[in-house]
């Protein structure tokens, strides 16, 4: 009886819908409903009432997927049209007193326990996200497609799951709470890993621990693989040779066994890890600034500096970066999708982040003999590093659109 | 001039044509006809933007990326090109509508022969074999006065000189004779001297088969040379059409005669001051590039303060690199530069930060010239923050001052960057940099040659009143003659590095010449359009540009001095 309802009511809906969109002229809507109808009409016929109850459920996920990046693109760009950044934007030593005021408190609360390091640490988060929000921004944001939305709203939640794992997560990181590969249940929303943890608690508290790796490693790279090709593309001569061939030695080696010798050799520590995929990275990070840079050196505009007097730190800061970012920008989003796969990678093989510590890497290992019987727990873990991914490239692909299309 | 037209060749009707950007499609070309008949050359003339290549393109029934055909008709010979399908327009283009773009460099495949590239079109619509068709070539080339014909097309694109690859890309929009060629300003990228071979060879063998011709160019005295009709351009619309004559005696629009009278702009010599030292002294210096040739030999001139120097030459005759020494980019082998009687260091490094103040640059491209993601106050700004220390509000308000200084309104450009300014608009920004540093002597590199004739001159106009207004001095590098004649004091002539003649500008421009500066001079097309016509008879087809600049005869008594 209610598989008639149901019937009844998905069909109802799809095409009254269809009809109020074909009746206000919006063609695009129109197509799209009334070809889920049609869709809908052959997979019912063909897979029965079950397949249609998929269709609709991922429809459904699709809408409300699309409704929450909407929602959240609105959201920022009320925010800034607001100008909500503008007091600390107009002061930078303002801005970054705030910053370092946040920060050291997180500090000193998570060295005397007052609980409060979580909140100091997204406080100070808080302000950096918030500066960039301008009414510049704002029309920047109206006109952002809706992958790119998805994709702040995503890293937007990563980001609240990574700072407030402890309070979000019901269990401990490495409390064992029921029998190994228990079944998901009331407590557990996940089941349980291969010693009885609960499997959700470790996705969030993975959230802080693979990712934040990931971030500072890539962050590292671009630090010193950046500041090598700007220094080389300004400089030239010999300077430009030598940190060339540094990167070519580098780079001739292969990356995970170059990774896999730094860690056996100096034991998995997490600063191993940072310096080890920093070092991998900073060659191909080297390149693309150098060569980037290199054809902005050649303008006139850097010519004139030259002519005026201006030292090599003004050429790079002022002159050459603003016309070299749109490019490493969006090296950055790959090369964060790339380091969170080595960094996944290496814990998969057992030198990364080492246990009881929750990453999603080494998750999908401990979990992996569940695959066998059908489950799909060990998958979990690699959704999540794939989501994350996928969002970031979302988000680079628009800036790097938006930045081309400046330049016409 | 020609006097056998027959029929309509091409009428276009009220043709309209929108491109698209900031999402919506903006007119371009608001409603323009056009009638052109067998063996007629139609002049398109107006300053950039004024829609003459899109109407070159329509001609043809094609229109560019990201722009359409909104309206009105283009008929060639009986057939509707607006509505025609594109295999039926493919059957034309090469065979009998051809076109001539601006740079025969950038046009031609670099990795193919001259020759197999000409043959492609004949062999493609079957006219002719190969064979046939390479002898034809040779035929034209012969025709269009390319040296050794018979072998000049076996050779690559960057084996050939441009002025010579500009008139074998003729030859080839010859091969299939078409009733039509569309020129879209073929002469713009050359020198002058090198200009007048292909304009000659392009008049003749256009008079000799009979071809009709559209000739799209900027450059009034270019124009009357070639056409028969000449129809002026302004945003799309058409100011007037008339015959070449009557258009250049009688102009009836306003505009048109705005366009004619740019060139009356001309500012009284001034006499070097007497007993004084030499703002800027250029002593004898040679200079080459890492490894290469020497690209200056012994070349010396003075600058005095509050004078103008013009230095003049064809591309490749080392005016630039001569601007690279005085400025420290380019050291010089040999000689030296002195300021105010006192020696530079060759190597801008090693100079302090008082004598890269004095001598400032302006650039020939505007939009390499300023950076693109600075905004104009702190473009601007820089130059007196870095050299005076200004900050603030004596910063702020010295940026007006110069925003002033160079008729912009401060509170509209303060905070914009270049990208949104146009191009005479960006070369104001650039001469306010270099006039921030308080100056007393800039080097003006090509600053016109980039612009349209009616910006070009406020640009001149400006600078003229700067000079006064700051007694600044101008090394003011220039292949345009008329802009020589306008703004300068003193000219220097150069040729393959060296200088071959220097004086008051008076002087250079009246007889005897040293022979290089009469061929310079006498290669500058004028506004009569029998000007071609008389110097080729004067000097003979074959004395002109290239040609000419070699035979100039060493023992000459003029090259001796």
């Amino acid at each position: 009886m209610s598989f008639t309802v149901f019937v009844f009511g998905y069909y109802t809906v799809l095409l009254v819908a269809s009809c109020i969109a074909a009746y206000f002229n919006k063609r695009a809507v129109f197509m799209l409903l009334f070809s889920l109808t049609l869709v809908s009409f052959i997979l019912g016929i063909v897979g029965g009432v079950g397949a249609l109850q998929t269709v609709a459920a991922l429809a459904g996920l699709l809408a409300l997927a699309g409704m929450i990046s909407y929602g959240f693109r609105e959201f920022l760009v009320y925010l800034a049209e607001g100008d909500v950044g503008a007091p600390l934007r107009g002061n930078n030593t303002l801005f970054l007193s705030v910053v370092g005021l946040f920060t050291v408190l997180a500090f000193a609360s998570s060295a005397y326990g007052w609980g409060l390091t979580e909140i100091f640490v997204f406080l100070a988060v808080a302000m950096i996200i918030l500066l960039p929000l301008s009414p510049d921004t704002a029309k920047e944001l109206r006109t952002a497609p809706m992958t790119a939305a998805f994709g702040l709203f995503v890293i937007f939640t990563y980001l609240v799951m990574g700072v407030f794992a402890s309070y979000i997560a019901p269990h401990g990181e490495a409390e064992v709470i029921s029998s190994a590969f228990a079944p998901r249940g009331e407590d557990m929303l996940l089941g349980a890993d291969q010693l009885g943890r609960d499997m959700f608690s470790r996705i969030i508290y993975g959230a802080r621990n693979s990712v934040g790796l990931a971030l500072v490693a890539t962050v590292a790279a671009f630090i010193l693989g950046a500041s090598a090709g700007l220094l080389a593309a300004t400089k030239g001569g010999w300077l430009d040779q030598l940190l060339g061939r540094i990167a070519d030695v580098i780079m001739s080696i292969p990356s995970l066994i170059f990774a896999l010798l730094m860690l056996s050799i100096f034991g998995p520590d997490i600063s191993v890890i940072i310096v080890a995929v920093a070092i991998i990275y900073a060659p191909r990070v080297f390149r693309l600034t150098r060569s980037v840079a290199g054809n902005v050196v050649v303008m006139d505009y850097i010519e004139a500096a030259k002519l005026r007097g201006e030292g090599n730190w003004y050429l790079i800061r002022r002159e050459i970066l603003p016309n070299s970012t749109a490019p490493l920008i969006a090296e950055f989003g790959l090369e964060f999708c790339f380091v969170f796969l080595l960094v996944a990678g290496l814990s998969f093989l057992g030198l990364g982040i080492q246990p009881p510590t929750a990453d999603w890497g080494s998750m999908v290992r401990e979990n992996a003999t569940l695959i066998s019987f059908g489950d799909i727990t060990p998958l979990i873990p690699a959704a999540a590093i794939a989501l994350l991914t996928v969002s970031v490239n979302f988000v680079v692909d628009w800036m790097l659109h938006r930045s081309s299309g400046l330049k016409e | 001039m020609k006097s056998n037209k027959k029929e309509v060749l091409l009428e276009i009707h009220d043709l309209q044509i929108q491109g698209y950007s900031d999402e919506q499609w903006v007119d371009i070309i608001k409603g323009v006809d056009l009638t052109l008949h067998r063996g007629e050359v139609m002049g398109l003339i107006g300053e950039s933007g004024a829609g003459k290549s899109t109407i070159g393109a329509a001609a043809m029934g094609y229109a560019r990326d990201g722009t359409r055909i909104s309206g009105g008709s283009i008929e060639f010979d009986g057939m509707e090109l607006s509505t025609a399908t594109e295999a039926e327009k493919r059957s034309l283009r090469g065979a009998r509508i051809a076109y001539v773009a601006q740079s025969a460099a950038a046009s031609f495949n670099p990795a193919h022969k001259i020759i197999d590239q000409h043959t492609e079109a004949p062999l493609h619509y079957r006219l002719q074999k190969r064979t046939e068709a390479q002898e034809d070539a040779m035929v034209l080339y012969e025709k269009l006065r390319l040296p050794n014909p018979d072998e000049i097309g076996f050779r690559y694109p960057h084996q050939v000189s441009g002025g010579q690859l500009q008139r074998a890309m003729t030859a080839m929009a010859m091969s299939c004779r078409p009733d039509l060629i569309i020129f879209d300003e073929p002469t713009t990228a050359l020198d002058v001297t090198t200009q007048i071979e292909v304009l000659a060879a392009i008049r003749d063998i256009v008079d000799e088969y009979n071809t009709a011709a559209i000739y799209i160019t900027h450059d009034l005295a270019v124009v009357a040379q070639m056409a028969d009709t000449i129809k002026v351009l302004l945003k799309g619309n058409e100011v007037e059409e008339a015959p070449t004559e009557q258009m250049l005696k009688s102009p009836k629009e306003d505009y048109t005669k705005s366009l004619w009278a740019v060139r009356s702009f001309k500012r009284e010599q001034k006499a070097r001051p007497k007993d004084s030292v030499p703002l800027i002294s250029v002593k004898n210096i040679d200079a080459s590039y890492t490894g290469g040739e020497k690209v200056l030999d012994d070349v010396s001139f003075d600058v005095y303060e509050g004078m103008t120097v013009a230095v003049v030459g064809e591309s490749g005759s080392g005016k630039s690199t001569t601007a690279r020494c005085i400025t420290g980019l380019l050291p010089p082998s040999k000689g030296e530069i002195q300021f105010k009687g006192e020696a530079l260091p060759p190597d801008y490094r090693n100079r302090s930060k008082d004598q890269l103040r004095q001598a400032q640059m302006i650039y020939q491209m505007a939009d390499t010239a300023l950076n693109p993601k600075v905004k104009i106050h702190e473009i601007i700004g820089r130059p007196a923050q870095f050299y005076q220390g200004l900050h603030g509000g004596d910063l702020k308000s010295r940026v007006d001052e110069l925003l002033d200084l160079i008729e912009l309104e401060p509170a509209q450009y303060y905070n914009r960057y270049p990208p949104e300014l146009s191009g005479g608009q960006k070369q104001r920004i650039g001469i306010a940099r270099a006039l921030a540093a308080n100056p007393t002597f800039i080097i003006c590199d090509e600053v016109t040659s980039a612009l349209d004739q009616l910006v070009a001159e406020g640009i001149l106009k400006l600078l003229d009143r700067l000079q006064r207004e700051l007694n600044l001095a101008y090394m003011f590098i220039t292949h345009d003659l008329a802009t020589v004649r306008a703004i300068a004091d003193e000219v220097v002539v150069m040729q393959y590095g060296k200088v071959v003649e220097q004086g008051p500008k008076e002087d250079m421009f009246t007889p005897p010449h040293h022979p290089y500066t009469d061929l310079l001079l006498s290669s500058v097309p004028e506004m009569d359009p029998n000007w071609l016509t008389t110097l080729l008879e004067e000097r003979g087809v074959d004395n002109v540009g290239d040609a000419a600049s070699t035979k100039i005869d060493p023992n000459d008594e003029k090259v001796q001095s």
